[in-house]
C-alpha cells in the first residue's frame, strides 16, 4: 500500500457530548493519520463545539473500566500534533465564549473552513 | 538472554533502548539492526489489532515512524530509534499483529534496518543495567501500571 506521508487531512466534527459514541472515532482517525505523518486538523462546529467547553469532555467515558475519557482523547490528539480548531460562530450556539474553551484550541471563522476544505488533500466529515 | 522485570515489564539487558520512545534495537552480526517495541509499549497499547509498517527501501531519520500501530484504545507511531534504510519488514505482523504483544523482543520485531549513523546513535540509547534503571524511573514518573501479557506471551 502506498505511503501517504505529508498529505493533509481535515476532519470536521459536528457531534458533541449528547452523542458520546460519535465523539471518539473522529479523534482516533485523526491520531491515526498523524501517526502516519500526515498533517491533521479537526474542525469542531455545530454540536461538536460543546465538547470543547472546559469540564464537559471529562464527563464522556465510553468504557467505564478504562480511565480514558473524551478529554483524554482530545489531549492525546493534541499531543500527537493534531490541530484542534473551533468555528467561531458555533460558540454562540452553546453560550460559550473563548474563555470557556479548553487549552490548545484555536478559533477560526467560517471563511477559513472553506479555504481549508479547498486546500487540504482530503476532508472527513462526521 | 539476561533480563530483569520492572513492574512486571521485561527488560532484556542485551538490547539497546530508546526509553522515551519505547523501542529497542538489536545489532546483528552483519551490521544491520532489528527494531521493535518494548514490553512496556505493547502493554500500554493493549491487544494490537493492526500494525502497518513502512515499505522496504524507505529511508528514515531517527525519530520518524517506521510503523503505525493500533489497538482498540490507542493508535500511534513506532518511532525509529536509528537513522537508516528499512531493508526488511516483519511480514508476520500483517496477519497477526498481536505477535508484538506475545513476543515483543522475538517474533514480534517490527523492521530490520541498515543503519547509517549507528555508532553515534547507539551511544544515545541505553542498555544493560542502565536501561533497567531508566525504565524504573520512567515507570515511576509516568505512573505506568504493571505490564500485562496476553495468552501465549513469550517476552524473553
Amino acid at each position: 500500500m502506498e505511503d501517504h506521508e505529508g498529505k493533509r487531512i481535515l476532519v470536521i466534527q459536528t457531534h458533541g457530548v449528547e452523542t458520546p459514541t460519535r465523539t471518539y472515532s473522529p479523534l482516533f482517525y485523526a491520531m491515526a493519520a498523524a501517526a502516519m505523518e500526515m498533517e491533521v486538523m479537526v474542525w469542531f462546529t455545530m454540536n461538536g463545539t460543546n465538547q470543547l467547553k472546559m469540564g464537559e469532555a471529562e464527563k464522556i467515558q465510553l468504557d467505564k473500566t478504562s480511565n480514558v475519557n473524551l478529554k483524554t482523547m482530545l489531549t492525546m490528539a493534541m499531543d500527537s500534533d493534531v490541530e484542534l480548531r473551533v468555528c467561531q460562530q458555533s460558540l454562540e450556539l452553546w453560550d460559550m465564549t473563548p474563555a470557556d474553551l479548553i487549552d490548545g484550541v484555536e478559533i477560526l471563522g467560517a471563511t477559513s473552513i472553506i479555504d481549508l476544505a479547498l486546500e487540504y488533500d482530503h476532508v472527513m466529515y462526521f | 538472554m539476561s533480563h530483569e522485570k520492572v513492574n512486571e515489564c521485561v527488560i532484556l539487558k542485551d538490547l539497546h533502548y530508546s526509553v522515551e520512545d519505547n523501542t529497542w534495537v538489536k545489532v546483528n552480526d552483519d551490521g544491520t539492526v532489528t527494531v521493535g517495541m518494548t514490553d512496556v509499549a505493547q502493554s500500554l497499547a493493549g491487544p494490537i489489532l493492526h500494525a502497518k509498517t513502512k515499505s522496504v527501501g524507505t529511508d528514515r531519520k531517527k525519530g520518524r515512524p517506521i510503523a503505525t500501530v493500533e489497538s482498540g484504545k490507542w493508535v500511534g507511531p513506532v518511532k525509529s530509534p536509528v537513522s537508516g534504510e528499512i531493508i526488511e519488514i516483519n511480514a508476520g505482523l500483517a496477519g497477526d499483529a498481536q505477535l508484538i504483544n506475545r513476543s515483543p523482543y522475538g517474533a514480534g520485531w517490527v523492521v530490520k534496518m541498515k543503519p547509517e549513523n549507528l555508532e553515534a546513535e547507539i551511544g544515545e540509547m541505553t542498555t544493560g543495567d542502565e536501561a533497567v534503571a531508566r525504565y524504573k524511573e520512567k515507570i515511576e514518573r509516568d505512573k505506568i501500571q504493571a505490564c500485562t501479557h496476553i495468552a501465549g506471551s513469550d517476552t524473553y
